[in-house]
């Protein structure tokens, strides 16, 4: 005969296998949410790496002007750094130095050389001579191309991509000298103002509008069954527009008065007053210590 | 003194040299003796330029794995792999003479290694690279455009002296695929159940050690003499 086995069978699955039924339904949709979270934001970093190795290499042309760029161009940087936070425009700033270029992606041009290879410079503000490192000499090819660069990056969102809500962010502006261009070529603007025009047609059709609105009105007041000559439900004329003014009064303002019994409610806790014989206590605690003395041995 | 007669970077350089060898070693590669031992005149006369400095561009070596190590990286045999190849091969060491290093360099790097053939790859740099290459690195292990084995990235700063021979590191030794199978069933382990060990862990990144890896861990012990423990690589 076969030796039976006296312990008891365990129904528990074994952990780990794959294709049985969670314990916890909503412990894997708490997993699968945060894992979507985090992918989410792996995809995001993954693309804005993308976008910097791209705009390491521009502008498409080698001669191309920071302050008149392509259309393409400009489309393309301004679509391409909206994931940026300010601390990646800065990596592609960086990027772009190492690899000998002005920081400004639309610039062509080689960035500036400090006037020695010393490691601090002076250089003349209006606040004086200040010493500053090399490298800050050595980021733009010009004054003018910092400042396009910058007023770019001033527009972008601390928040990460990853966390952002809604579309706000997604309108940067170029600091360029062609924007009549660069605005023909874009789809979003050219909607914009086709939508203004057409308001302006509207102008007209308002009034057949606010008719029909009150017929609307009309209609729903007989839905609701109201008569034609009553006061309708819905109506605005409850709320007067005559302003009465409040007179006020000489008599001073009486301060409120506690109730009787105060030294009760002062005892109150939440409302309840509890009864207690405070000076029995105390002569108990009395007896307690003389008992606390018979006990003592000798 | 001697000292005074060779440039700093020069010995630095050298320093950083011998350890970068040494390490290969320890990891299994096929190294010269001579190289580990070399001496300050011997380098300064194999690498160093006419004003001092070390020659960079003259340091770069590659490496071939020893068939210990070839037999230690073998996958196991499954059923649908029954011959599984060695996950290691060929390995070039470059030391980078830039400045900064970033994805421009990086990129030069990895696009070498795939032209080159090479399983996977060593950079040497003076300075940190920047934080995106760091990223584009992080990326690029499974990445199709990059070598098989990887590509690791060490600053010379780490390198000036070898870690693992500091009394306080004990001595670390990698478990092969049948190795690390014997263990887990000797213990009636799973492999989750065992101590772990970053692979940012600086001997862990000294040794190469890669995600999934058991390594077995011998340190001094004043009641057992010798006490061994393993940890896995996450």
């Amino acid at each position: 005969m076969q030796p039976k086995s006296i312990l008891k069978k365990t129904t528990v699955p074994t952990n780990g296998a794959p294709g049985t039924k969670p314990v916890n339904q909503r412990h894997l949709h708490v997993a699968l949410h945060h894992a979507n979270l985090i992918e989410q934001r792996k995809r995001v970093e993954a693309e804005v790496l993308d976008s910097i190795m791209t705009l390491m290499d521009y502008p498409t042309a080698p001669d191309a002007d920071p302050k008149r760029p392509t259309p393409a161009d400009a489309q393309f940087f301004r679509d391409a750094i909206i994931p940026f936070q300010p601390s990646d425009y800065d990596a592609l700033i960086e990027e772009r130095n190492i690899a000998d270029k002005c920081g400004y992606a639309l610039c062509p041009r080689p960035k500036k050389k400090a006037r020695s290879t010393a490691k601090k410079q002076f250089i003349d503000t209006e606040y004086g001579v200040e010493i500053v490192d090399k490298k800050v000499l050595e980021v733009w090819c010009s004054d003018d191309c910092a400042k396009r660069a910058l007023y770019v990056k001033v527009q972008l969102d601390e928040e990460p991509a990853w966390m952002r809500q809604g579309g706000h962010g997604d309108k940067l502006e170029l600091m360029v000298d062609n924007a009549a261009d660069l605005h023909k070529t874009l789809p979003l603007r050219l909607k914009k103002e086709a939508a203004v025009e057409k308001s302006k047609d509207d102008e007209d059709d308002i009034e057949d509008a606010w008719a029909a609105r009150d017929d609307a009105m009309q209609d729903l007041a007989v839905e609701r069954g109201e008569k034609p000559d009553q006061v309708s439900k819905a109506n605005n004329e409850l709320v007067r527009d005559q302003i009465t003014e409040r007179t006020p009064s000489d008599v001073p303002p009486q301060p409120p008065t506690l109730p009787s019994q105060s030294l009760e409610h002062t005892m109150a806790i939440e409302g309840h007053v509890p009864r207690h014989d405070r000076r029995a206590e105390e002569d108990e605690e009395e007896d307690d210590l003389q008992d606390w003395e018979k006990h003592l041995p000798g | 003194m001697e000292d005074t007669k060779y440039n700093n970077s020069l010995i630095r350089m050298w320093r950083v040299w011998r350890t970068t060898k040494e390490m290969m070693n320890e990891r299994g590669y096929l190294v010269v003796e001579d190289d580990m031992t070399i001496s300050l005149e011997d380098f300064a006369r194999r690498y160093a330029r006419e004003d001092g400095e070390p020659d960079r561009s003259r340091l770069n070596f590659s490496c071939q794995p020893s068939e210990e190590m070839l037999v230690k990286y073998t996958p196991a045999p499954t059923k649908k792999d029954p011959n599984p190849q060695p996950a290691i091969g060929t390995i070039w060491v470059e030391f980078n003479s830039d400045e900064n290093v970033g994805l421009k360099q990086l990129r030069d790097y990895m696009g070498h290694l795939l032209n080159g053939s090479f399983y996977s790859g060593i950079m040497v740099t003076v300075k940190p690279m920047t934080g995106m290459a760091i990223r584009l690195l992080r990326g690029a292990t499974g990445m199709s455009d990059g070598p098989k084995g990887g590509v690791e990235v060490f600053v010379e700063q780490d390198l000036l002296v070898n870690i693992t021979k500091h009394e306080l590191v004990p001595k670390h030794v990698l478990l092969s695929a049948r190795e690390k199978a014997q263990l887990l069933e000797r213990y009636r382990l799973k492999e989750t159940q065992l101590p772990r060990i970053q692979s940012t862990d600086p001997v862990a990144k000294f040794l190469g050690l890669r995600r999934g890896a058991v390594v077995k861990i011998i340190r001094k012990s004043e009641t057992a003499g010798r006490y061994a423990s393993y940890r896995w690589v996450i």
